[in-house]
């Protein structure tokens, strides 16, 4: 890829504006279709393994995961091919439908960000899939989340989700932009602390998966709330995010159970009574946090306190409350074998401790970020910034 | 990567929501182009989910190599579907007491080097998913080289009995160096952090902080 300038004219002489997002928003919503596809086969996946166990490339919930993956891919793909079209037609870009145009392989293509985001992601996810092919041939079939290709899968995926949020980003000037936004974000939020698997054997002063779902959560709320600007952002973000773990807690079991009842497979002896993995490690109360976050949000605002550092005051005070709040969530989960979805479970004062320096320095770091991140959002398609307000 | 945005002076649209058929028609027609597309790259995986028989889609435990334990009064003969055994290198275990495993219940625990704590936590013994007549493990790997060892605790009619399969070398892992495949795998995190500083370096999106507003 050799992206450079745009210089194409992108005055007014093309189609009215009314007639562009009907096909854009059949993208943004296909992609958005083939993320949660993933994220559930994921988590179907993940709880086959635990409960069922016997496993090949052709299962449903790979069929789901994988399709998801392809899905938001083509969608990307003929959404990158139709502004390429359109503007080799000499009509207009819309930085609306995606974001801003971007010019690929010397000119060959020209993208809408957002798509070519989620559209690379697809690729990775495609050529990782025989990296992963390759790796089980050598290795076996070792159903492990940590290993090389499964986590640069995770990261495909990932990336995948971070174009549909830069493409409804983009359409924030719409309701069914900023709705998009709303469910994208949760969706981002649940799979990308999948990644911090891989730190799991690395001996680490502090829980990888802690100080990532701090991060993730508070950076991608915060993010949320600035961009749109609206209040109730992060509300809204926290309980998408809980439908989608109610949703998750009731289906990964259930899926795995049907399935395995339909092809006549047995489940494993001994299953402890554990909540189901994915969902588990998705914070419970993320509403609490989201309230803390709204309300300095909107004391901070109203008071005119400084851009500056007000994004790192909102993430600290939320990553704490996220941080203690997986605490509690690990405790109320713990199940037989004394483990949680952060591991063990401990309460002493050390860990408490531990937990709030974790909530403090990741989620003001997750705060200083997420304000740059809204930033560049927006700077992304100015305009919408004037539009639907 | 160099990204420009367009600042345009776009009018305000009309009415988004309200589109001429010949639109509407063009959006339905894009979406059944991305399920024509999708739905025959899927459909062999589609054909294979809903096997007739089992143990028709999945592999059958083959024991290449056995291992004999005593636990107590009971006898246990330890199985493996490869052999030797290398480090990360998945594999089927199987732990088949002599008379059956009716009335026998019992738990695994494994020490191997590198462990934290030096051993790992005791387990229920479970029967196999795919071969349920005996206790196993399936698609395991022993995550390091050097000696392990498997301890059995075996409750049975005849009383309780521990036995320990010693000195179980695991060779080296297969493949490339694990930093090399690590290093290939977190390219696109590296591809990522890099987009995201052509952008930071471009926009500099601190400096609009306090213009663009929390």
């Amino acid at each position: 890829m050799n992206p450079v300038p745009v210089s194409a004219p992108t005055g007014r002489g093309g189609p009215s504006p009314s007639d562009r997002p009907a096909t854009g928003v059949v993208g943004a919503y296909t992609v958005l279709a083939g993320t949660l596809m993933s994220t559930v086969g994921l988590s179907w996946d993940v709880q086959w393994h635990i409960e069922v166990g016997p496993d090949t490339f052709f299962t449903l919930p790979h069929l789901i995961l994988y399709s998801g993956s392809a899905i938001a891919g083509i969608a990307s793909l003929v959404m990158v091919l139709r502004a390429t079209f359109a503007q080799r037609a000499g009509r207009p870009a819309d930085p609306a439908a995606g974001g801003s145009p971007v010019r690929v392989l010397g000119g060959t293509f020209t993208a809408p960000l957002g798509y070519l985001v989620a559209g690379t992601g697809g690729a990775l996810f495609l050529l990782y899939g025989l990296l992963d092919l390759w790796w089980h041939s050598l290795y076996g079939f070792d159903a492990v989340l940590d290993s090389p290709p499964h986590v640069a899968l995770f990261i495909s995926i990932s990336l995948t989700m971070v174009g549909s949020v830069i493409v409804f980003a983009a359409a924030r000037a719409q309701r069914r932009g900023r709705i998009g936004l709303i469910v994208s974000i949760p969706v981002l939020m649940t799979f990308t602390p999948i990644t911090t698997y891989a730190f799991q054997r690395v001996p680490l002063p502090l829980d990888p998966k802690l100080a990532g779902t701090v991060f993730f959560a508070v950076c991608f709320v915060l993010m949320g709330a600035i961009t749109l600007r609206h209040r109730q952002v992060a509300l809204s973000i926290a309980v998408v995010l809980g439908a989608m773990q109610l949703f998750l807690w009731w289906f990964s079991p259930w899926a795995s159970r049907a399935y395995a009842d339909y092809v006549g497979l047995p489940l494993r002896d001994n299953l402890m009574d554990m909540a189901p993995q994915l969902p588990a490690g998705i914070p419970m109360f993320m509403l609490a946090a989201a309230l803390v976050i709204e309300g300095l949000l909107w004391l901070g605002r109203g008071r005119g306190w400084s851009a500056r550092w007000l994004p790192q005051l909102v993430g600290a005070a939320g990553g704490v409350v996220v941080s203690l709040s997986m605490l509690v969530q690990t405790s109320m989960l713990r199940a037989g074998a004394g483990r949680g979805p952060m591991g063990q479970a401990t309460t002493s004062a050390t860990t408490v401790l531990i937990d709030v320096l974790v909530g403090l320095a990741f989620g003001a770091l997750a705060g200083y970020l997420a304000a740059r991140f809204a930033v560049l959002l927006r700077l992304n398609t100015p305009a919408a910034d004037q539009e639907g307000r | 990567m160099h990204v420009r945005t367009y600042l345009l002076p776009r009018p305000r649209p009309a009415r988004a929501t309200r589109h001429a058929p010949k639109h509407r028609a063009r959006s339905l027609l894009l979406a059944v182009c991305i399920m024509a597309v999708v739905i025959p790259v899927s459909a062999p995986s589609a054909k294979a989910y809903a096997p007739a028989e089992p143990e028709q889609a999945y592999a059958p435990v083959e024991v290449v190599h056995t291992e004999q334990v005593q636990a107590g009064p009971y006898h246990l003969t330890v199985g493996f579907s490869t052999w030797p055994l290398r480090a990360m290198q998945s594999l089927d275990f199987t732990f088949a007491p002599d008379g059956g495993l009716t009335g026998k219940s019992g738990t695994l625990s494994m020490t191997g080097p590198g462990m934290k704590g030096g051993r790992r936590e005791a387990g229920p013994l479970s029967r196999h998913p795919r071969k349920r007549d005996v206790w196993g493990l399936d698609i395991q790997s022993l995550s390091t080289a050097g000696k392990w060892s498997f301890t059995f605790a075996i409750n049975g009619p005849q009383g309780q009995g521990t036995g320990t399969l010693d000195n179980v070398t695991v060779l080296d892992q297969p493949g490339p160096p694990l930093a090399l495949s690590w290093a290939l795998c977190t390219l696109p995190v590296l591809g990522l952090i890099a987009f995201l500083a052509v952008a930071w370096r471009r926009h500099r999106p601190s400096r609009h902080l306090a213009a663009l507003g929390i």
